[in-house]
């Protein structure tokens, strides 16, 4: 800080003397402006003189004879005469002919006045750049440095949270396992599944649980952030990053903790910057410019994805954290609102719906769409987004428009057996039944509970959390199976 | 040890002194040899203008010698080229005199330093 003080304070001087020697050129140039102005003036009377000259053959004038005397004689062979071409070298030629010399000398003369012009403007444009910057480095004017301080090097790199995606490769590889898997329906219990299995239970038990640390933290923070939101910069690519590293299944573990304890950071981080500026614009008088100092805030983002045909997603966490909120206190009770009860893949194409005239019109895939606001969506795949949909505790899918999906979801949270398997939410597919008879509630409910989504957490959680009605002890199922029961049913 | 190197840093500094001098009147020559070659070009451009008909006179201390316009012509050229010689060989000793005074001012530096170190070892020292 006294660096930044000395080096401040040195800037005076420096400037001042930058000022003065661009101020001699400048009245130096004058000079020499005023020196070639005069040079043109005389031409133009000689030229005056020359035209006149030669109207008579002799004129008679007092002739100077010496520094003090004159003599009364006669002007004759008025159109001779001898001119100084310069350097030693003269000519004797009639008037017109000096006349043409002495404007092609003016010529030369105007050349050089425009130079000592252009001069002139040039370096009264710096003085007054050196001057503004005088201003600037001294304590009084309108100039405000705005610095921001980086402190944490760690933060929202994209870098780091591109290797976080590493060990989240591995969800999706087992999704396409659990297809397979599931292909041999009758016996969902091959000795070489279970062991993998139960890894992913493990694992994903873990991870639930520090989505569930994580969610309180979120939470936390978005009320801090709703209190100091006057300055932020939304840094959005980071939060979709975030958003992105949210994948559902094995996350959370470097990606969303560091984000959320970095969030909460970055926002005390806010608050303190805001709080410095006060501080520095008090302390204007010791300082010689009024320091704002900023900071970076992770705000919740709005993304819009523009998927063709004029028709834009808003994506806002905001809005979702709100409607979440609201539907907690409903009453629901669940601690994780908001699932996405997508059971089949074709529930996928429900929910991510546009809505369109008051019509709901299938999502086009934004890698078809002509254009999209935000590079930042071209990250964001369908596949993504439907990560997003279902990682987030937020419902994705709520804020994304479709009205009936939203009903549907309502429903599905009011329905009691609702198993919310996970606070923690890296359910793709919840336990609960997406749409068509909520009249059917009971036994659907159970039979989705058992069939796992992500195979392994609605089972796992249907040992551990205790569902209302449980029929059978943790039957593993398809969901495919279940899909079809449910049918059946 | 201070002394000996204060001693060097006299010399070179002296050196160096030297060697901008020179570099000055090289400078200011060039700028005289300049001045007359704008003169001489304006010289050319008006003896250009004018006609056979006209009489040309030289200045040669307090007389004016009649001279031929082609033969003026002529000689101002000369002159011009010969200025323009004379130029090109000030720049390029100029240049010279550039790099040497550069190489003086490295060395002046290395002894400052080498000054300041044995200045500031001797307090210590003591």
């Amino acid at each position: 800080m006294t660096e930044r003080n000395t080096r401040k304070n040195l800037h005076p001087q420096e400037v001042s003397r930058l000022r003065e020697e661009q101020v001699k050129v400048v009245t130096g140039c004058q000079d020499q402006i005023q020196h070639w102005k005069k040079v043109q003036s005389d031409y133009e009377a000689l030229q005056q003189r020359l035209s006149t000259l030669p109207n008579k053959l002799s004129y008679d004038i007092m002739v100077p004879f010496g520094p003090l005397a004159f003599m009364p004689g006669k002007l004759v062979h008025t159109n001779e005469v001898t001119v100084l071409l310069g350097d030693n070298w003269f000519a004797k030629c009639s008037a017109k002919q000096a006349s043409n010399l002495v404007e092609h000398r003016k010529k030369h003369v105007k050349n050089a006045l425009d130079d000592l012009y252009k001069v002139v403007k040039n370096f009264e444009a710096r003085v007054g750049f050196t001057e503004d910057l005088e201003k600037l480095s001294s304590e009084k004017g309108d100039f405000v440095d705005i610095i921001e301080e980086v402190e944490n090097e760690e933060i929202l790199t994209k870098g780091k949270q591109r290797t976080a995606h590493k060990p989240y490769s591995r969800p999706k590889n087992q999704d396409v396992f659990d297809t397979n898997f599931e292909g041999g329906e009758g016996d969902p219990k091959a000795t070489s599944g279970i062991l993998s299995e139960e890894e992913l239970w493990a694992r994903l038990d873990e991870l639930e649980m520090q989505e569930e640390l994580l969610d309180q933290k979120d939470r936390m923070a978005y009320s801090t952030d709703a209190n100091g939101d006057d300055t932020t910069s939304s840094s959005s690519e980071e939060e979709k990053e975030h958003q992105s590293d949210n994948l559902p299944c094995l996350h959370g573990e470097e990606g969303w903790p560091s984000v959320t304890q970095e969030d909460s950071r970055l926002i005390t981080c806010q608050v303190n910057g805001n709080g410095q500026h006060h501080s520095d614009d008090e302390d204007d008088e010791g300082s010689c410019v009024p320091t704002i100092y900023f900071t970076h805030t992770v705000e919740p983002k709005r993304v819009r994805i523009n998927t063709g045909r004029n028709t834009t997603l808003k994506f806002s966490e905001r809005k979702e954290e709100a409607k979440r909120k609201r539907k907690n206190s409903n009453g629901n009770g669940h601690s994780v609102p908001g699932l996405t009860k997508i059971k089949t893949p074709a529930d996928l194409y429900r929910l991510f719906v546009d809505v369109v005239n008051g019509e709901l019109v299938p999502r086009k895939s934004i890698l078809k769409s002509r254009s999209r606001e935000d590079s930042l969506c071209s990250d964001t795949s369908e596949s993504s987004d439907d990560r997003r949909g279902f990682c987030r505790n937020l419902s994705h899918d709520e804020s994304t428009h479709s009205d009936t999906s939203e009903g549907v979801l309502q429903e599905e949270e009011n329905s009691p057996s609702k198993p919310l398997p996970l606070p923690g939410v890296f359910e793709a597919f919840s336990g609960t039944v997406v749409e068509k008879d909520p009249t059917l509630p009971s036994l659907i409910p159970h039979l989705t509970i058992v069939s796992p989504a992500l195979p392994t957490i609605p089972e796992r959680k249907a040992e551990e959390v205790v569902l209302q009605v449980q029929k059978e002890p943790c039957k593993r199922m398809s969901k495919f199976k279940a899909a079809r029961m449910q049918q059946q049913i | 040890m201070a002394d000996i190197i204060q001693k060097k840093l006299q010399t070179e500094v002296e050196k160096y002194q030297q060697i901008q001098k020179d570099l000055s009147k090289c400078m200011s020559a060039r700028q005289k040899l300049e001045a007359q070659l704008t003169e001489n070009n304006i010289v050319k451009e008006e003896l250009d203008l004018l006609d056979s008909q006209n009489l040309v006179y030289k200045l040669i201390g307090p007389v004016l010698v009649k001279q031929d316009l082609e033969e003026a012509k002529g000689t101002v050229g000369k002159r011009l080229e010969y200025i323009n010689g004379e130029i090109k060989r000030y720049e390029t000793q100029m240049k010279e005199m550039e790099k040497r005074s550069e190489r003086h001012r490295e060395v002046l530096a290395g002894l400052q330093q080498e000054y300041q170190k044995s200045q500031g070892k001797v307090p210590v020292k003591v």
